[in-house]
């Protein structure tokens, strides 16, 4: 269907209802940056005019040393995504012969997966309920002999406990991999993300600040897990025929991904400045709304401004699970915040079982809100105005919802 | 040509610029510009977008295959397979292959046994491979080598009487037909390359093929779909999504394989009439196929009568900026994380072994034209005529 309506007047007019949908064309929480067309030609031009696709191109060299230089460390790796940057990471860091990886429950669906690929055992730590990100204190309580490796990950919005949890893995002796995908363009009172631990990861998908249609890279300031990481993704090729190290595969970026990432990468302070504004929007908006709390940049350093994420406090009249799908239904493609949390999911392989009741209820309390290159100030207008609409029906909505759920 | 002429003696190289053996066809700019300008004006980038979408559907056509499920490589195609197939304990592959192959099953726990291969065909010796089962055997990942095939219909018998799960690498084998028929639907499923080297490019990229529906589905899982098929409960998941830039390369690749592949059956054949005179060399033609993409040249050289060994024949070549290749070389068997193993290879593979030291790859695809492949013939043939001088270069320099 794709007749619209510009705002709800009657509870019967949700889209959940029959009614018709706010957005003609959906709303993501992606973040779908698009630089300049000509700018991604010209960079284009360059690999095909060496007639090198891939296999570390010209293209790809170049955005390891741009993005070197981004975050201030002296290497990067670029990868075909993210996960499997974050497997190969975790294959080089991880102590020879210990069985578990420390990781917070409330993050990335897939990181458990990741986990299993490279035979590591999932042991979940609990966050911080500030932060939404593990501690010092959270991931000191799972370390024991079989710690093979401390994946501490960074929330949505702003970063974790940078300084504390790199210290403790110092002081434990065991090595300490940064999920950064969130937080490629953030600092903190200690530094740029980008040189934290023993190295950290993050992601090109076309979702992420940074679109390189698929691809992810790590970065470090060790020379040597910088050489490793570049064999493993190559199958461990070391030049022409000659394999040096195991557990390699192909994990290459192309080259036209990487002109991709280039051209945005050039466009990124304006994306960031557009992310502010829709973000300010928001702000003001949100501001005084009953029973939803936006959670806040800390903009006392440099910040992405990118997702927006909200919590539902008790005030609010529905569940948040509830008004994702009515918002779904409209064309709004919330998500709910990293739910259901990983320990609670099924898992055919080993982990460790845990019992997080805090994660438990944090993973039902927050939401994200469409953010990106597709939405206006004046969408977010109406996403505001739609939810008010929501807290003041809500209790002829939850009405109807659990009508509907009795037939 | 005097001995004297040859670059690796001091000559001027035969080749201003360094010939590479990959095929490396890419569209015109023209064509590369129209299907990107498409991609931002839909501002769809990945998971399973509009592109993708099309080309699964084209390929699935083309192929005669219900299922195609395209990825970001073949390895990890290959990853997604064995752990889609449920297969462990130990699989049987040939180690005349790339390592790829092998390193898919150590990432998903599953041990290689190296099974040797026929010395005329290249393809895995059916013949060697009941003295290699036993109880932790589950499994055959059939390889179809160098445009030709590994006898799919054979392995299949072979596999189906041993109740053994039977699986291809065809990452050579884009557009090859077996009696007619194309492969991509012999065993449970077949794993295809888009790597820039194949004759089908999507710079990087590959696609899965099968006939078995809850096997496609659960591959869908296992790569991450968004929306493609109903989820099904898999162990783990990864990201092997295709982009739609990978896509819309691998869509003009597609349109564009007719006349590659009828370049690259000109450009062979005129290396076979070319190379058949020459003493010591032995070009491989495509086993067991009806239809090839005559995508890889590989010979053998026979050192007694050519004169030269492998190696100084690369040598040679590599001076003239021919990018001539060792293919496969050391073998998989012999390579980092499996060659601490080797004890139990050491005569096992006689064949593969004897392969690895004697087989040179030589340029064919986008780069290489009719001249290029006279003259990489006379070179060989003068390297032929001239081995003791070159020989006794060699000697001089302790190799």
């Amino acid at each position: 269907m794709n007749v619209t309506i510009s705002t709800k007047e009657r509870v019967q007019d949700l889209s959940c209802f029959g009614g018709s949908r706010l957005f003609a064309k959906p709303k993501s929480t992606s973040s779908l940056a698009q630089p300049d067309f000509e700018r991604f030609l010209r960079y284009s031009k360059k690999f095909v005019e060496c007639q090198h696709y891939t296999n570390n191109g010209v293209l790809v060299r170049m955005l390891e040393e741009r993005l070197a230089e981004f975050h201030d460390t002296q290497y990067c790796v670029a990868f075909c995504s993210g996960f499997w940057g974050l497997a190969l990471a975790m294959t080089a860091l991880a102590l020879q012969g210990k069985s578990e990886i420390i990781m917070p429950s409330l993050t990335y669906r897939r990181m458990a997966d990741i986990a299993a690929w490279v035979r590591l055992k999932p042991k979940f730590c609990e966050v911080d309920s500030n932060t939404l990100a593990p501690i010092r204190q959270t991931v000191s309580e799972c370390i024991n002999a079989e710690t093979a490796l401390i994946m501490a990950v960074h929330p949505i919005v702003n970063c974790c406990d940078i300084e504390g949890i790199a210290a403790l893995g110092k002081e434990r002796g065991i090595p300490v991999l940064f999920d950064s995908v969130e937080s490629v363009y953030e600092s903190t009172s200690a530094g740029k993300v980008g040189s934290f631990g023993d190295a950290e990861c993050f992601s090109m998908h076309a979702s992420k600040l940074l679109n390189g249609f698929e691809g992810g890279y790590v970065t470090t300031n060790n020379a040597e897990l910088a050489h490793r990481l570049a064999l493993l993704r190559t199958y461990g090729f070391e030049g022409q025929d000659n394999c040096v190290i195991p557990g390699g595969l192909n994990a290459k970026l192309n080259e036209i991904h990487a002109a991709m990432a280039l051209a945005n990468l050039d466009e990124l302070e304006q994306l960031v400045a557009d992310n502010r504004q829709r973000y300010r929007q928001y702000q003001a908006g949100l501001a005084g709304m009953a029973g939803i709390r936006l959670l806040e940049f800390d903009e006392t350093s440099k910040t992405s401004y990118k997702n927006i994420v909200v919590e539902l406090l008790d005030g609010w009249p529905l569940k948040r699970d509830e008004t994702v799908a009515i918002l779904n239904a409209e064309n709004i493609l919330a998500r709910a915040y990293y739910s259901p949390p990983l320990h609670q999911k099924k898992m055919s392989y080993p982990f460790v079982p845990a019992n997080l009741q805090l994660t438990d209820d944090l993973a039902r309390r927050f939401m994200l809100l469409p953010c990106g290159d597709f939405v206006t100030c004046e969408d977010i207008d109406r996403i505001i105005q739609f939810l008010k609409f929501i807290q003041s029906n809500g209790a002829e909505i939850a009405h109807r919802l659990a009508e509907a759920e009795a037939k | 040509m005097k001995t004297t002429e040859f670059a690796v003696l001091g000559g001027t190289a035969a080749f201003a610029k360094m010939l590479p053996v990959g095929q490396l066809y890419f569209p015109s700019w023209d064509r590369y510009e129209a299907a990107m300008r498409g991609i931002f004006e839909r501002r769809y980038y990945t998971n399973q977008g509009p592109l993708t979408q099309q080309l699964e559907e084209r390929l699935q056509d083309y192929l005669g295959v219900k299922h195609a499920i395209c990825v970001t490589n073949a390895t990890i195609g290959l990853m997604m397979a064995a752990e889609a197939m449920e297969l462990s304990g130990k699989v049987v592959m040939p180690s005349f292959t790339f390592i790829a192959s092998a390193q898919s099953l150590s990432w998903t726990g599953i041990e290689p046994v190296f099974c040797d291969v026929d010395p005329a065909t290249h393809q895995i010796d059916i013949g060697k491979i009941d003295a290699l089962l036993d109880e932790r055997v589950t499994g055959i990942m059939g390889v179809n080598l160098w445009g030709g095939a590994c006898d799919p219909v054979a392995l299949e018998k072979f596999s189906q009487a041993r109740d053994l799960k039977l699986y291809f690498d065809s990452a050579h084998a884009f557009g090859c037909e077996v009696d007619n028929r194309k492969i991509a639907s012999f065993g449970s499923l077949e794993v295809f390359s888009f790597h820039a080297t194949k004759i089908l490019s999507a710079t990087e990229g590959g696609c899965l093929c099968t006939n078995d529906d809850v096997l496609a589905a659960r591959l869908r899982n296992i790569r991450s779909s968004y929306g493609a098929g109903k989820p099904v409960p898999v162990v783990k998941t990864s990201n092997g999504r295709m982009s739609e830039a990978q896509a819309a390369i691998a869509l003009l690749s597609l349109e564009d394989f007719p006349q590659n592949q009828q370049k690259n059956e000109t450009l062979f054949r005129q290396y076979e009439e070319k190379l058949k005179h020459i003493p010591g060399v032995k070009l491989i033609k495509p086993a067991g196929v009806t239809f090839s993409n005559y995508q890889y040249v590989v010979c053998e050289i026979d050192a007694n009568s050519f004169g030269l060994l492998r190696d100084e024949l690369i040598a040679v070549l590599k001076a003239e900026n021919v990018n001539a290749r060792r293919y496969f070389y050391p073998g998989a068997h012999r390579s980092a994380g499996y060659r601490d193993k080797l004890h139990e290879y050491a005569d096992r593979l006689p064949i593969t072994d004897q392969l690895c030291a004697t087989c040179i790859q030589l340029p064919i695809g986008a780069m290489v034209d009719s001249d290029a492949v006279n003259a990489i013939c006379e070179l060989i043939d003068k390297c032929q005529c001239n081995a003791d001088a070159l020989k006794s270069h060699f000697a001089g320099h302790g190799k």
